[in-house]
């Protein structure tokens, strides 16, 4: 007999051999188990741990430096692009802001003209 | 029905997809598949104790669940899935040693006696084979296991033991020897 055939004889020795079936108990165990993971899983889906991985991550690199350059083009030359017609920019004492504030140096006392004689 | 969805078997690999985005019945599938295989694995592996295939057959699958997208699907799932069952009685080897149970163990082996009578049962043979493995230890059994019971290639049995092919051939070679000498029926029967 041959190597090949000594294999086979051993091949069929050992696949015919029945050692029984496993506890059908743990199957049940492992689906139950299987829910619990998955329901916990389920929350982690929603959280926003996947999107800050991302964002952290060297994933994307190129898309990411393209979207913080366009964000500091925006916020920094964003003043170059106002534009508001109706405001003259320029020296012109007509239209001299002043200042309002309250002060009790400038406040008019009105004079009541009946009591006026009383005054002297 | 126009709209029927026609069963489609799944490989391995697929299911295992499958359970990473949360399928219970593909884990279903998967674990019927693989139940039984497992079982005897570590029945064998672990001193015919059912009591022990039961609680790693267990711990092996609790594994799976945890950690579906540990399994990286270039590669097989039967290799990927042995090699844990293999490192798990490994460690099983280890706390045995630790606790002392393997000198236990060497004082209870039973005595192996030679097979003379032709007409034993092939169940009787099987367990003989058995305890002739045990006289070489866990790594023998294991290569022998998943060759000849499993019918993994040589190449694959050398990735779940983490081994040279070359290694696992002569642990094979050994194996088959020291079986045929210890079993006159098998020594009739295996030429070298």
């Amino acid at each position: 007999m041959n190597k090949k055939n000594h294999e086979q004889l051993l091949s069929s020795l050992l696949r015919n051999d029945h050692v029984g079936e496993p506890d059908k108990t743990i199957e049940d165990r492992l689906m139950y188990s299987f829910l619990l993971q998955n329901s916990r899983s389920k929350v982690k889906q929603n959280s926003f741990g996947n999107f800050f991985g991302w964002i952290f991550s060297a994933q994307g690199l190129g898309l990411k430096i393209g979207l913080v350059t366009l964000v500091l083009f925006f916020s920094v030359f964003n003043n170059q692009f106002t534009f508001e017609p109706a405001k003259v920019i320029g020296n012109d004492s007509i239209s001299n802001q002043r200042i309002l504030l309250a002060d009790s140096a400038h406040i008019i006392q009105n004079v009541d003209s009946v009591r006026k004689d009383s005054l002297y | 029905m126009i709209f029927h969805k026609k069963d489609r078997v799944y490989t391995d690999s697929e299911l295992m997809q499958q359970i990473v985005s949360g399928d219970q019945s593909a884990f279903s599938e998967l674990y019927s598949r693989y139940k039984g295989r497992m079982y005897y694995y570590f029945y064998r592996m672990l001193g015919n104790s059912a009591e022990q295939a039961n609680d790693f057959l267990q711990e092996l699958f609790m594994k799976l669940i945890e950690k579906p997208e540990s399994y990286n699907p270039a590669f097989s799932f039967s290799t990927w899935i042995y090699s844990i069952a293999n490192n798990m009685c490994k460690n099983e080897y280890r706390r045995r040693v630790i606790r002392r149970e393997y000198e236990q163990f060497e004082a209870t082996e039973p005595r192996l006696d030679y097979v003379d009578d032709t007409s034993i049962e092939p169940e009787q043979l099987v367990e003989k084979i058995f305890q002739t493995l045990d006289l070489l230890g866990e790594d023998h059994r294991s290569a022998f296991l998943l060759r000849y019971r499993e019918g993994f290639s040589i190449r694959e049995v050398a990735e779940i033991l983490e081994l040279a092919e070359g290694t696992v051939k002569s642990r094979l070679f050994y194996a088959r020897k020291i079986v045929a000498e210890k079993l006159d029926y098998l020594k009739n029967e295996i030429e070298f």
